[in-house]
């Protein structure tokens, strides 16, 4: 194995809330290798996009608590304010959610996908506009020149979420932490987008850690994936072996869940039953027990770690760690 | 580099959809602009306003073409002289021309309403967006010195600096607005609180952006619609505040024209020379109407929420 370009070591990231401490991101350790796409999977609050937020250090008002995230041999948890404002947006760039939102309304597009440039390479109006006009075009937007003197509001949700893409790429950055990039699109542009985002992958070679709660797209994009339950990782490991052979009931359950179209028309959808846990009060061992169809009776005394189950997988049970076979009821 | 070909077929259906061609870059200001537009009394409102400081700048020249006359120039031979030609508007007691001093008034009136509006726009915002963006024990202590501020009868704080200061159109401007840029303050931090949670704020944070910048290029500009309704209405309340610190002899001094001080002074003569009274009236009305309708005109331009 290569040395990993970005680790994050035993991560914890808490918010204060009136109920008590929410421990959002608890003890999430995971590696990236230059070039490859990092799936990072889970439900709606389990943790990803604070992790993400706390790789860039902009988790507040969240607190890091404890762990590390080596970056080039630094520890970005102890960088300096201007230190981490050097590395943003010129070695780790993000991508957000909801590309309706993520533009400033008041700018022109050309004038906000060059500002890293200005930004970091003290580029001026004139180089830094050329620049961005052709990272536009190679994202995908037609007529790049004229288009980049339009305004956000002119852009679709897909053409908007490419201008995203080519903001983040000005500056080549190493790694692209892409948060859920396709979830507020329509399928038919998440396909482009994520089409897209397997292109500029393999051509400018940019690590990408990719968030979503679909596991479609993860199937499709990411030699490896991360399972999130409840701020903790539940599983990891090469995505063909997990989705072959889920290591953690949540993942089996996840993996159940997901409709088929070579189903039999009458069988009922198969939901995980329950809800996801109130991240002030966890359950007491294992945060996913109460919801498991596997639990034995150490799932509810003993948190689990993240164990070598099988030859390439990785996860966080004690029924598989003991050598059960996940078989579907 | 992404392929031609690829980009072409990535692109298609997408093209054929919303590239917007033949459809002219619509800025969010031009827009705006389009909407004031179309709102006539709005922008007669807006005309009338520049009028009146295109002559409020060009006062000489008109006192000397028009009017033929000084604003301080007496002359106790023509006294109380109705409004007919050679005095358009009449002459006061004594025997100044009323027009030619409207029109020195208006220098000063709204000279001073702007220069208020300017200093406490300025001081305003700056607290404002420094509270807002940095929160914590920084928004609470400049909120609660805007809350101070605000506290402060200003009736009696206008009395009494004008007492201290000796008022001329500058330091009766920056009286006025020492107590103005409170509201202001209290405008932009609120609007700066709704912006910066947007999530496009924490993307330029993901890019590297410094602090100043996220304020002055990022934030403000979304905070500048704000600012310039706040800006056109607040005109006309100063003009009032200033016609009423004149009236009450606390204002600018005489033989200094403004159109407050003409008003009381023309008090004395109510009866006697009713058009004394009149026309600063009727001026300090119509700017301060037009003033407020111009900035409802603006809001309205704005948010197209509102229409």
């Amino acid at each position: 194995m290569t040395q990993p370009l970005l680790e994050v070591q035993d991560l914890h990231t808490v918010f204060s809330t009136k109920e008590g401490w929410v421990k959002a991101v608890d003890g999430v350790s995971f590696e990236l290798h230059p070039g490859e796409t990092l799936g990072i999977v889970g439900e709606s609050g389990c943790g990803k996009s604070v992790t993400a937020l706390s790789i860039m250090r902009l988790q507040r008002p969240g607190v890091i608590k404890s762990g590390k995230v080596m970056f080039k041999g630094e520890d970005l948890t102890k960088a300096t304010e201007g230190e981490m404002r050097d590395i943003r947006g010129r070695e780790i760039a993000m991508i957000f959610q909801d590309p309706m939102t993520s533009l400033n309304p008041v700018f022109r597009t050309g004038w906000q996908v060059a500002e890293p440039l200005r930004l970091h390479h003290g580029w001026n109006a004139k180089k830094s506009l050329d620049s961005a006009i052709n990272m536009l075009s190679r994202v995908g937007i037609p007529s790049a020149a004229s288009r980049a003197e339009d305004y956000p509001h002119q852009f679709s949700g897909g053409m908007r979420q490419r201008v995203m893409i080519a903001m983040g790429l000005t500056t080549t950055p190493e790694v692209l932490i892409a948060d859920e990039p396709t979830t507020a699109l329509d399928v038919t542009i998440q396909a482009q987008i994520l089409d897209l985002l397997r292109h500029v992958n393999r051509e400018f070679g940019t690590a990408t850690i990719l968030i979503t709660h679909n596991l479609g797209v993860v199937a499709g994009m990411c030699k490896r994936i991360v399972v999130m339950y409840a701020g903790r990782i539940v599983e990891a490991g090469p995505t063909i072996d997990v989705f072959a052979h889920p290591k953690h009931p949540y993942t089996w359950a996840l993996l159940r869940s997901i409709p088929r179209l070579d189903a039999d028309r009458h069988e009922p959808l198969k939901p995980i039953e329950g809800l996801p846990p109130n991240l002030v009060d966890l359950p007491s061992g294992c945060a996913f027990h109460p919801r498991c169809a596997f639990k034995v009776d150490r799932c509810s005394r003993d948190v689990p770690t993240l164990q070598a189950v099988g030859d390439t997988q990785r996860s966080a049970c004690w029924v598989t760690q003991s050598g059960t076979e996940l078989k579907g009821a | 580099m992404i392929g031609p070909s690829r980009v072409a077929e990535l692109d298609l259906p997408a093209s054929g959809i919303e590239t917007g061609a033949g459809r002219p870059a619509q800025s969010y200001w031009n827009e705006s602009w389009e909407r004031l537009r179309a709102n006539r009394i709005g922008m007669i409102a807006g005309i009338l306003i520049l009028v009146f400081a295109v002559i409020a700048v060009m006062a000489p020249l008109f006192s000397a073409v028009l009017t033929h006359y000084q604003p301080q120039t007496i002359d106790l031979s023509a006294t109380f002289r109705p409004p007919v030609s050679p005095h358009f508007l009449g002459t006061d007691e004594l025997g100044r021309d009323t027009l030619t001093r409207l029109i020195w008034g208006a220098r000063v009136t709204l000279g001073v309403a702007l220069l208020t509006v300017a200093v406490s726009l300025t001081v305003g915002t700056a607290v404002g967006m420094l509270a807002g963006y940095y929160g914590g024990w920084l928004d609470d202590v400049l909120m609660r010195l805007v809350d101070t501020v605000l506290a402060i009868p200003a009736i009696f704080l206008f009395i009494l600096m004008s007492i201290l200061f000796r008022p001329t159109p500058v330091s009766l401007a920056l009286i006025i607005a020492s107590v103005g840029w409170g509201q202001v303050a209290r405008l932009v931090r609120g609007e700066v609180l709704s912006v910066k949670q947007r999530d496009f704020i924490l993307a330029t944070r993901s890019i590297g952006a410094r602090h100043l910048r996220l304020m002055l290029r990022h934030l403000l500009p979304n905070v500048l619609p704000v600012l310039i309704v706040a800006a056109s209405l607040g005109v006309g309340q100063i003009i009032l505040i200033e016609a009423a610190l004149d009236f009450l002899g606390l204002g600018i001094q005489p033989p200094t024209a403004s159109w407050g001080n003409m008003l009381t002074n023309a008090e004395s003569y109510f009866f006697h020379s009713v058009w004394l009274v009149y026309f600063p009236g009727v001026m300090i009305f119509v700017t301060v109407l037009a003033s407020n309708v111009f900035g409802n005109a603006i809001r309205d331009a704005f948010d197209p929420r509102l229409k």
